[in-house]
């Protein structure tokens, strides 16, 4: 699953480090989330979604062929 | 409250520790339980020890450094940590089942007593109990 969450948080202007403090995860969490090597819980997804005020499936991209 | 605690493990531990050290020093000629009781209590008593002082720390440096304590809060919550133990837990696990398996053919295999090879079948088939109790217990839950 592919993602926009450098884009979002780089458009932001916020570090990883001030993301992850809001989001109440680590720092390596979120690398990982931007790296596509690791899925986010459905709670993180919103946590996320709502805290950039966005869709989940505006931010995480689905794609059926890679499942 | 779990201040005192940490401070009574603390304490008891050290004093397994001592206790253990006594009787390695004053008894020369061990018989029996004697044999292994002193290492034995060296051996509980650091861990208690380790324990009750680990903890007693850990809180002192969360008091000095409330960030860095917060910080680790979120570690230990943290989704991702989360995962990555589990699935670490569960891949040892897996290696235990084949690592005791060829450790109990091995004892057979070398005429080892059933006093020693009954133990290991039982502590082997309560760990595979325990994980299958737990499965049924998620199923009905999850």
């Amino acid at each position: 699953m592919k993602n926009r969450l450098e884009e979002l948080r780089k458009a932001h202007g916020i570090r990883q480090e001030e993301l992850a403090d809001v989001l109440g995860v680590s720092r390596q969490t979120i690398g990982s989330l931007e790296n596509g090597r690791y899925n986010p819980s459905i709670l993180l997804a919103f946590k996320i979604a709502r805290y950039f005020g966005m869709q989940i499936e505006d931010i995480f991209i689905y794609e059926e062929e890679n499942q | 409250m779990k201040r005192a605690k940490n401070v009574w493990l603390s304490v008891l531990g050290f004093a397994l520790i001592a206790a253990g050290i006594y009787l390695i020093k004053t008894v020369p000629d061990p018989q029996g339980i004697m044999r292994a009781l002193p290492f034995l209590l060296v051996g509980f008593g650091c861990g208690i020890f380790g324990h009750g002082l680990g903890e007693l720390l850990a809180k002192k440096a969360a008091i000095v450094d409330p960030e860095t304590a917060r910080r680790m809060e979120i570690d230990q919550a943290d989704e991702r940590n989360v995962m990555i133990g589990s699935l670490a837990k569960a891949k040892g696990y897996d290696m235990m089942t084949y690592v005791f398996g060829a450790l109990m053919v091995a004892f057979a295999l070398m005429n080892a007593s059933w006093t020693v090879i009954l133990p290991m079948v039982i502590a082997y088939l309560f760990v595979h109990g325990y994980a299958i109790y737990f499965r049924c217990k998620f199923e009905k839950e999850m």
